[in-house]
Formats: structure tokens, sequence, C-alpha cells
């Protein structure tokens, strides 16, 4: 007998996250029914070799989402895209006819595949005539790309992920690669293994996970950081490893930007002292720097996201410059993306103070060169506005008309209050989106339904100009459509059928690369003509490969100025003179602390995908503040109690993380939670719009804030069956959950069992004579826990506690789903929250295998002193490998404590 | 050949009372030093060293008359104590260290023990002495209950452990009960409110009726003497052919008092159950410590274990120490030891399952726990007790002291 086994397909695609850019396995289902199998690493992708971090090896759980946005809505209305489009067509055109083109804007989004970018690019600048394009990437990386730009004349990455491996020092600045580029962290993590002289130095203010493999840590003064490269620019000039052949054949500026190095950083000890660390670490790092050529400067939002970022960037490749380490293997300043196609969108000039394929507007005879390729009726002329600026010309009732694509301004863009007002004065909100429900489509008149990453089909860029596919594999659900196609339509509803009529999305990458090598001759560094021809088959076989790949040169460019050549009009590079300057806000009695911001480990950006599985929530549930323990102890704080933090701009409720890695008088938020996911957490509420007078980039990663515990409170847990409105909680956070409902919550004083009971505001709808209550009260501790069944099935759990008191809500929302009527112990157990004698895990480490702070250590306790031991024991560790420098952390307290 | 040796003159210990505190002291005092004492036990019941607190079980037909036995009577006189059943003792004279009892014979003692227990108290109600009116004291009293053919109407008056035990009984031997009750709720000696509510349910379920928050007007008698109806407040009448007195016992005293013994509610006693009087002392429910007096054997078998000591001339003291209290119902978990009713230095810990009949409160002060009552599940009362009698400090343990020993201290697996 003979069974005919249907083989499952994998497809190679690209992971949708961070700009490591990996290439990930999909295995699609059998049929349409069937939920996707977890993904695999790619072997073959030169970003990651097989290997993926916690967020991309839990893709598959979030393929399928119960908020998808599956149908067009106008004013709140689900409509035929066709009514949609006319819609929204008609708008623009009144509003461009009426008030100018300036008057419509594009924001995109770094998550966005290129061809996206490339028609919404094309159709704004060349056929609306307006260079309002703008996109989140300039929260990101603008102050990164005009660094570049100043020093090469062009956007240019020089290295590649290989460099890392290779380099003997490595200097990573703003970066905690550890959580948010893992792959990279992993692949330098185990190059240092295999090669222990290799050194690695991280510049932050805070001690991240990153320091775990650092061999120093230089604590820096926020934002001090271009001091830490204005001095060893002159020190590389007084240990004499200036390289004097390179300066003199390919670079202008050294002279005037050493002069200006000279008198910002003249000494050692005032350095120090100016970024606020030990006069003998800057040594130690100084004297790395003289005797390792093969150097790596390895920086991202810590440098970018400041109102003195583009200096900092230029204060880092002055260093490289002078010393001729760039362009050679292991060398060179390396700006790394923080989203999977934030380079892409570089690459079609997707911004507004950019033309196109790396041609900017004062570019000599760009405008005409992409007017005629493009065969553009209405070229815009001049840069449009950046973000920031977007949205305070929305406010100002000048631009009517605001496209916004896969982003989330309400939650990203500093000073949300600002934002709000930007919105509800905009005439016309269309948002493109998968998800129905963010803070940014709750403010949208017209709502497109997108495809999500697996639907969309085109090419990304990662951080080492490398492009690769991301596939189109699952079917778009209900009416979801690519965006480049919704741009398509519009576009041809505005008149301009011909240059947009694509009938497959390979055709805009032709088109783009076309664009990339016309009337180039190597005079622009972006030139991927190889592929300006490129076919169906020959699309969907691509293989990543590293731009340059003109034509001729099918393999690609490794790396960049090799042979010295850089895109400025001399083809030399140019220094610039730094001289560092600290944020724009200085802590005042007023707003004495201040606040950096950053990201977790297991969550991406506005958790609209990430926060769709529920293994990735346990790594941290909720959103919190760091707060050094002196200043927590100053002002009556403890670890996990509700803390409100305010500036000029705004509040936020945050949980306290008392934590030694912030400075005394600096606290770090994560910026993950949205409106979605708590009621008052949205930290960006606090930021200031400071941005970068060159780059545009906010300086996100900082502001003066006032601190103090909320007071007169009780906290607690609810789990519930169907999802509740907790208007009366001062507090909630939704922590995604397998199934049911899990809220972390605070309420004022004064809760009672009976107002507990009524946040079930279904209530009335249950037979009161099938409801069973279930109560544990102990008004010493201000406790009350609840349970109410229905039909001997638990609908709601209710813990409340005077205190902030950890309950590990897996147990109890397994429950949730439960059939049989509950035992009479488990009766007893679901109000203490575990079964009697069960192993507590502790809060989740390893997101992968869940293991918990407990499991491991008891592990530790057993005489366990290695991680891999650990890994051995328990697994944790052992898959994606993100938990391994908290793993090395339990294994050396241990350690500490027996010296 | 005679000994040469004359068998020296054995003390005389008399103890007057032989329920089960007066027949496990003659029982206990006889192996340990039956050589050296004459031990007389005298008692006013026909059987003796039987167990009372299985009166209930009795009446509801969960046990049978072989289970009744406690001390073994037969086997105790066989090893020569001297019992005298059926023959109440009637006049003490401490003076002479004399005994009279009912049937005119004097007994002589060396020392002497008062075990005379308690008695039903009767309410001064009209017609409460009548003859179809009885307390639940004796084996006599089961057997007037068992002795009720077919369905009968009873009324029971008092709502607490004995009332109850009896009412259950009745209902199962197939007899309509109505229970008057003072307080607002059942067992309020044992129980708070919401726990009372749940057995409430529960007895309420098994057919017993019940008038909280009120005691009968009177009793109605008929021609013969017999009470026909109790009266109710609103006037209602109800037809009763049997009345159970369980509102409260009173220590039986008479003797004592007689005799010139200083009394309060009870035989006053010091820490070595010494009365006022020389070589008389007294045990049990009739004698009166600290201003406490007792119901419950365990202190009582405490004292034993004191007098076991006095009584030969060494040092023992008494100390009182909580004790927890269950209900004789089969069907019917309920446990309740200590501080019930929390003052306001006290605090209180909940768990509350109303479909499940389940229901805890503990009373916490100061950081140990002084009271608890467990209802539906009581497996967790001998830890609560021994965590009172311990003293233990469960601060630590607060938020799951509830939920009982498992989650408090978890096994090593």
């Amino acid at each position: 007998m003979t069974t005919t086994m249907k083989t499952a397909t994998s497809v190679k695609t690209t992971c949708p996250y961070c700009g490591v850019g990996c290439g990930v396995n999909l295995t699609l289902p059998h049929s349409a029914s069937e939920a996707v199998p977890p993904v695999s690493g790619d072997l073959e992708h030169p970003a990651n070799f097989g290997r993926l971090c916690v967020k991309g090896s839990s893709l598959a759980q979030t393929i399928q989402s119960d908020d998808r946005l599956i149908t067009p809505i106008v004013d709140g209305h689900p409509v035929a895209w066709e009514s949609a489009i006319k819609t929204v067509s008609a708008k623009i055109a009144q509003v461009v006819k009426d008030h100018g083109p300036d008057a419509f804007a594009f924001y995109l989004s770094g998550q966005i595949l290129t061809e996206d970018y490339y028609v919404a690019n094309k159709l704004a600048k060349g056929f609306i005539g307006t260079a309002n394009v703008d996109t989140n990437s300039r929260l990101c990386m603008a102050s990164a790309v005009v660094g570049y730009k100043r020093a090469f004349g062009s956007d240019s990455v020089p290295c590649n992920y290989e460099d890392l491996e290779l380099c003997d020092l490595l200097i990573m600045v703003g970066s905690n690669a550890a959580w948010t580029h893992p792959i990279l962290y992993q692949r330098i993590a185990a190059a240092k293994k295999q090669r222990p002289n290799m050194k690695v130095v991280v510049i932050d203010p805070r001690e991240t996970a990153t320091c775990d493999i650092a061999d120093l840590h230089l604590a820096i003064k926020p934002g001090s950081d271009a001091a830490i490269f204005s001095f060893l620019l002159t020190d590389s000039v007084q240990a004499g490893i200036l390289n004097d052949d390179f300066i003199a054949n390919h670079t202008n500026g050294f002279e005037a930007a050493l002069s200006q190095a000279k008198e910002s950083t003249p000494s050692l000890s005032l350095t120090a002292d100016f970024c606020g660390i030990g006069e003998q670490d800057l040594a130690s790092l100084a004297s790395w720097w003289r005797d390792t050529a093969k150097t790596i400067t390895f920086y991202s939002q810590g440098v970018n996201q400041s109102s003195s970022g583009v200096d900092k960037c230029n204060a880092i490749i002055n260093c490289h410059l002078a010393t001729g380490r760039i362009g050679k293997e292991g060398a060179g300043p390396f700006s790394i993306t923080g989203q999977p196609n934030a380079m892409g969108g570089r690459e079609v000039g997707g911004l507004a103070n950019q033309l196109a394929a790396h041609m900017d507007f004062a570019t000599p005879g760009a405008q005409d060169l992409v007017q005629r390729f493009w065969q553009a009726p209405n070229m815009a002329t001049k840069d449009g506005l950046k973000a920031v600026d977007l949205f305070q010309a929305m406010e100002k009732g000048k631009v009517k008309v605001v496209w916004i694509m896969s982003t989330n301004p309400m939650v990203s863009l500093p000073d949300t209050a600002q934002v709000r007002r930007a919105l509800e004065k905009c005439e016309l909100v269309i948002v493109s989106d998968c998800k129905a429900h963010t803070d940014t489509t709750a403010m949208a008149d017209v709502l497109f339904p997108a495809t999500g990453w697996s639907e969309k089909d085109g090419t990304v860029t990662n951080s080492e100009r490398r492009i690769s596919r991301q596939r189109g594999l699952l079917p778009a659900p209900g009416e979801a459509k690519h965006d480049w196609w919704a741009i398509c339509e519009v576009a041809k509803r505005l008149g301009f059928q011909s240059a947009f009529s694509y009938q497959n999305v390979h055709e805009i990458f032709a088109e783009h690369a076309a664009l990339s090598a016309f009337e180039n001759n190597g005079k622009r560094d972006f030139d991927i003509g190889h592929f300006s021809q490129i076919t169906q088959s020959e699309y969907d076989a691509l293989t990543p490969v590293q731009w340059p790949v003109p034509k001729g040169r099918p393999e690609g460019t490794k790396r960049m100025f090799e042979d010295g050549y850089f895109f400025t009009l001399d083809g030399r590079a140019k220094f610039v003179a730094i001289s560092p300057s600290l944020p724009k806000y200085q802590a005042s009695q007023e707003w004495p602390f201040t606040l950096n911001t950053g990201r977790v480990r297991d969550q991406w950006h506005t958790m609209t995908r990430t926060g769709d599985a529920a293994s990735l929530a346990k790594h941290t549930a909720q959103p919190y503040v760091e707060i050094h323990p002196k200043d927590a102890k100053r002002l009556g704080i403890k670890d996990k109690d509700l803390v409100r933090l305010t500036s000029s701009y705004g509040e936020a409720l945050l949980k306290a993380k008392v934590s030694r890695a912030v400075a005394p008088d600096n606290v770090f938020a994560p910026i993950h939670w949205t409106r979605q996911f708590a009621n008052a957490s949205v930290v960006s509420n606090l930021i200031p719009q400071v941005v970068d007078p060159l780059s545009g980039q906010p300086e996100s990663k900082h502001a003066q804030v006032q601190l103090e515990a909320v007071r007169d409170i009780c906290y607690g847990l609810i789990i519930s069956a169907v999802p509740l409105v907790l208007s009366e909680c001062l507090y909630w956070c939704q922590v995604p959950s397998e199934q049911g409902y899990h809220y972390e919550v605070v309420w004022p004083n004064g809760q009672t069992q009976a107002s507990l009971k009524a946040i079930d505001r279904e209530q009335d709808k249950d037979l009161a004579e099938n409801v069973e209550w279930l109560e544990y009260s102990n008004p010493a501790t201000q406790q009350i826990r609840l349970a109410k069944l229905v039909d001997q099935k638990i609908t709601m759990l209710i813990y409340m506690h005077s205190q902030p008191k950890s309950i590990l809500a897996d147990w109890l929302i397994s429950k949730l789903e439960v059939n049989t009527p509950l035992s009479l112990v488990d009766r007893l157990a679901i109000l203490v929250g575990s079964p009697a004698n069960a192993e507590e895990k502790g809060e989740i480490v390893c997101s992968c295998y869940q293991v918990g702070s407990k499991q491991i250590e008891k592990a530790v306790s057993t005489g366990i002193c290695s991680v891999d031991g650990l890994g051995a024991k328990l697994k944790c560790g052992t898959n994606c490998g993100s938990c391994l420098p908290e793993l090395k952390r339990f294994v050396s307290s241990v350690v500490e404590l027996s010296a | 050949m005679p000994s040469l040796i004359s068998q020296p003159v054995k003390r005389r210990l008399v103890i007057v009372g032989a329920g089960m505190a007066g027949s496990k002291l003659a029982h206990d005092f006889e192996k340990a030093h039956g050589d050296d004492y004459q031990i007389v036990l005298v008692g006013e019941e026909s059987r003796v060293g039987y167990n009372r607190i299985m009166l209930s079980s009795l009446l509801a037909k969960d046990i049978s008359d072989a289970d009744m036995s406690f001390v073994d009577a037969q086997k105790m006189q066989e090893d020569g104590v001297d019992i005298v059943s059926n023959d109440p003792a009637i006049k003490l004279d401490p003076k002479n260290k004399t005994l009279l009892l009912a049937s005119g014979k004097t007994i002589k003692y060396d020392q002497l023990v008062l075990a005379t227990g308690s008695r039903a108290s009767v309410l001064p109600i009209k017609g409460g002495s009548a003859p179809n009116v009885m307390g639940f004291r004796t084996w006599n009293d089961v057997d007037v209950m068992t002795q009720l053919k077919g369905s009968q109407s009873v009324c029971v008056i008092g709502g607490g452990l004995l009332g109850l035990e009896a009412a259950v009984g009745l209902v199962k031997r197939g007899h309509k009960v109505v229970v008057f009750h003072r307080s607002k709720w059942l067992l309020n000696r044992q129980l708070d409110e919401e726990s009372a509510e749940l057995l409430l349910n529960r007895l309420t379920q098994m057919g017993i009726e019940f008038r909280l928050g009120e005691s009968p007007e009177s009793f109605k008698q008929a021609d013969d003497g017999r009470v026909s109806h109790v009266v109710c407040q609103n006037g209602e009448q109800l037809t009763v052919s049997l009345v159970v007195m369980a509102a409260g016992i009173y220590p039986e005293i008479t003797l004592a008092r007689a005799a010139g013994l200083e009394t309060g509610r009870a035989i006053l006693v010091d820490d070595q159950m010494k009365t006022s009087h020389q070589d008389v002392f007294a045990l049990g429910e009739c004698c009166e410590f600290d201003r406490q007096t007792f119901g419950l054997v365990a202190p009582i078998w405490t004292q034993i274990n004191v007098l076991m000591k006095v009584l030969v001339g060494e040092e023992a003291a008494f100390v009182i120490e909580p004790t927890p209290t269950k209900l004789k119902v089969s069907g019917v978990n309920l446990f309740s030891v200590g501080k019930i009713q929390p003052s306001e230095e006290d605090s209180c810990i909940f768990f509350k399952d109303v479909s499940a009949n389940h229901y805890r409160k503990l009373v916490v002060n100061d950081g140990l726990l002084v009271g608890a009552i467990l209802y539906g599940n009581v497996a967790d009362g001998s830890w609560y007790f021994q965590l009172i009698q311990n003293k233990t400090n469960v601060s630590d343990m607060l938020d799951l002291l509830v939920f009982g020993e498992a989650y408090c201290c978890p096994q090593v697996a």
C-alpha cells in the first residue's frame, strides 16, 4: 500500500524586523485552514547563516491576527476599493488644485518594500509635484545618511557584516545590539569567542545587555559621544598613526577638522570630564585605537537620535578617514539601521531631502535627469518637509492631505499631543496598514487594508547594502492589497495612467534599477543597473546581493571605497570640523531627570506584530522605567511600583525597574507600548520635538522629565475570556496571551469586591443561576481575588493587591480553556494563581524554551556555573541565544557571592 | 506460708461523676497508681464510661451501641476500680472527708475529685418542665428520642452544636424538626455569619426548618401536662410531640456548693485543679479556672494529665489553650478554633466559594494566627490549629495562608 505525502514547500524570504535583514525559511501549510509552522533561519543567507533571534523565530505566531484590516474604510464605514480610491483621489486633486502640491504628503515607513517606496516617491516628486515624502526612517538613521553624505558625497555604507567578525577592535556606540540587532551581536560574540584578543568597547550611558561581551564600557554622559571621537582624532596625531597618504590623496579638510578637535577636546582629562567617564577608561580606548588598524565603529540610534547626530557621525568618520581605516577588511564607520528596509527607502530617494536613486534636488542635473527618465509632468524642485516639520506644517493647516503607510506616528514621533493636533487638523488622513486598530488608524479618515509580511512581495535592503527578496507566499486576507498597487491606483485616478500601470512588482524593481543606472557612468554610488531588464522569473529567483550591482558586475560589491574614490565632485572624502555639543535640553530644577529611550529584547516598534505573539510578551510584559536605586530610594519608589513621568509635553505611567544599569539622575524607558496595549504609557508623550538641524532627526533619546511614585493605589491582574473596557483603572496594560485577555492594572484605592465584580459589564447577560463567584480577601493587605465562573467555566479572574506583585498568569490563562468542571483543589488554586507544589518559573528569561529566572537560580544553586551548563540542563539559551547575556549574569552573580 | 509483710493501707481516691472525664481519670489513675490507691468511681447514670461525644452519631444512626464504648468499665472493675453506678452522690462532707450517696452509702476518701459535669439549661419558659421537654446529654436522652415512633414533629431549642446534632439525628430518623435559635445565625460561638449561612443552606436542604433570632414565647400544654404546641413570638402555634432543650448547659455544682466549696459559674479551681478545700479537686465541665468553664474534651484531657501528677504530689499546672470545634454531622465539614470574632486590632483573611460550599476565615493578630473558621473543606484545620498552638509567626505567608498547608509548606518533591 502506498500513501502520497504532500511535501511541504519551504520558501526563502526575509525577516521584517530589524536592519540585519536575516533570511527566513517559511514552510507553507498544506491548506489555508492550517496554521503556518514555525519558521527557521535560512542557512544560505549571508546575514544570518541560519540563525534567527527570538522575534524572528516567532514570526509564524504573528501571521494570524485577530485584528487584520480587511476592507477599505471611509469615515468609519467599509467600502469597496473603487469607492475609497475615488474619495482619496478626488480630495488630493482638489487640495493640489486649491493649495498647491505641497498640501499633500506621504509619510512612509522603513517597513514597506523598495517597490512600494519607489512608486510613492515617483508619484509625489514627479507627478503631484511635491517632495513631501518622508518616512519613519527619519527617526532612525537620517543623521547617519547626512553624515555619510557630508563625508563621502553619497549615502554609502562602507562595510559589511563580515568586517564585524574580521575586525580586531569593535567600538559600539549608542547600540544595544544584543537586543536590537541580536544576530549581528551573536556573530560578534562568536567571533570574539574564537579570537579572544578581539576587543569590544561599548559607549553607552546605560549598562545594556551588549556590555556583556565588552572589554570596556564607557558610560558616557548622554549625548557626549562626539567628544570621544574628537579626542581620538587629536590622539591619532600625537600617536603618529595618521595615514598621511590617504589624507593627502583622498580627502579634504583635515587641518580644519583637526584644529577644531584640538580646540574642543584639548586633553584626555578634559574630554573624560566632559563625557563623565574615568580618564583611565578613555586612555584604554585611545591606546586600543592607536594599536588597532582593523577597527570598526558600529553605531546606531544612540548616535543618530540626537540634536547633533550628524556631527557625531562625522566625528566618527573623521577618525576613520584620518587613519585610512576605511574601504578595508575589518575597518570602517558602520551605521546599523533599525528597520528592515530603511536602506531601500534611502535608495529610491524616499526622504524629503532626497530626489531619487541617491540623487538630491541640489545634485547638478539631477532634476532634469529624473524628469526625463520618469517623463514626469510636475517635478518637485526643492526639498520637502521632514517628519517633524511635516506634522508641524499639518497643524498649521499647510498640509491638508497625508497618506501614512505602515507606521504609527502617534507613538513613534516625539510629542504625541502635537501629532494628535496635526492629524486632527489635517483634512484627509489616509492610513494604509495591515492592522485595524493602532493609535494612528484611530486618527484616520480613510483606511486602506494592506498586505503584511508573508503576503507582501518585493525587495528590502539591509544594513550592509544587501538586497533580498521578501516573498509573497500566503494569500492576502479579505480585500487587503499591496501598498504599491494602492498608490498606483490613486495615481491612475489622478490621471497618470501610463506612468503607473505596472502589471507586476518586478516591473517596478526593474524601473528602479534602470533609474539607478540612468546616465550614471560611475558618478553615483547607487547603481543596480544589472537588474534593469530583470524578468519575472529572475526576480523570483533573486538571491541576496550587495549593491552596487552595475551592469557587468552581477556579484555586487562587498565593500565600498576600496579604491579611495568617493562620490564627491572631486572624488575626495571630506573631513568635517566638529565641535561636540550636548543635548538641547539639560536637567533643571523643574525637570531633574534625563530620560533615555530604547527597546526591549522581544518587542518590535509599536508591537503591531510582535504583540500578536504571546511568547514574546513574557520577557517584558509591561512598560517600565529604569531608575537608579539611589533615586528610587529618595523618591520612595520600589521595584514594580507605578511611576508617573511628566515633562512639559505630557506624561506617561510606567512600572519602576530599579536598576544600576542607569546612572543616578537618569532614567530609561522602552518605546513600544501604545494605547492599544496600555492606557497611559506612550513614552513619546514626553519627548520634545527637538531635531538635528541637518538631518531633521528627532532627539528621541533625550527628554528632561520629573518622576514621582503614584500614591493611594492598588495593583492587580485581570484575566478575562472577553476583552474588557477598564475605564475605572488608573493604569492598564494588556499583555498578549495565548488565549483570553490578560491585563495588568492599577486601581485607585477604595475598590471593593462589589466594584471589582462590576468590571464585567456583560454580567447582566449571564443567567444568575449559572454564575458562581469565588472570593478571597485579606483586608489587612488590601487583597481581593475573585473568580467568576459561568456554567462552571472560568470567564474572569481578578486579583488585587496593595503592593505590586508578579503573578505568573500562564497557568491561570490555561484554565480559561478548560472545559471540564474545575476540581475542588483547582477552585482553591485559581485564587492562588498556581497549583500547590508547582514549580515556580519566575520571570521568563529564555523566550524560546520559556525558562524563567527562578528555574535558573535553582539550577545555579545546585552547582551549575556556566551558561553552557544551564543550556544542557534547562535548554535555555540554546536556540536563538538572545538571552545569553542575561544567563551569563545569573552565573556571574553566584561567582561574586562566593568570592 | 502467710506473708509476714502486711499489705500497706491503700489511699482512697473517690471520683464523683462517671462521665467521660471521671471515667478516664479513674482508668488512667488505676493504670498508673493502682498499687497505691483504691479508686472509687461514683456515677448517677446506669451506664458508665461511654463516649458522650458520640451520642449525636448514635442518634443519627451513624454508629451502633457497640461503638459507644469509651472506657472499658468491666475491665476497670477487674483491675480493682470500685464502680458505683446509678447512685448519685448527694452530700459531700469535706471536714470529715466523706461522701454520702443516694442509696445511703457513705464513702470515706483521702482525696476526692468532683467530675459532676453539666446539665442542659432549661429556659424559663412556661411549661419548660413538662415531661416531653428534654435535654440532650445522656444515653438515656438518646433512648427517649429513638423510641419516638413514626414521623413526629419535634422542636429543638438552640442552634448550637448540640441542638444541631440533635436536629440532624431526629431528621434522619424521619421526624419533622424545627430549630429555634436566639442569635441571628447558627453556631454563633463557632461560626461567623457567612459560614453559618452555608451551614444553614446545607441543613435546610436536609429538611430542618429554622427560626433564627427567635425564642419560643411559651409551651402550650395538653391536659396530660405534655407540651402539645410551641407558641411562637408572632402567635403562631406549632404542633409538637417533643421539645429538645439545647440552649446551653450549666455546670452541675449542687454538691459542691452545699459542701461550702467556693464557686462562681462552676467550682473554682487553681492551676493544680484544687478547690477551696483540702484534698478536694474538680475536673471537667463542672470546674472553673481563670473565669473559664470547659465543654470540649481537649482541655479536659489536659486537666486529667495535671491531676495525674498533682494527686500523687508531683508538680503540674493547667494552662488554657484554644481548642478546635467540629460539628459531628456527617456530610457537614466544619472547623472552628480560637478567636473567630475579630476585634479592632485583628485582621481577617477570607476565602469564599459559595457554590462549592467552601469557606475559610482566618483571624490574624500581630503576625500570629489566633482563630480560624473552615467550612466545607477542613483538611487544613489541624495545621491551622498547630500554627495557633505553636504561635508560629505567619507574617511571611499571609498571602497564601488561607489556601492551606500545601501552598505554605510545599513538600520537597
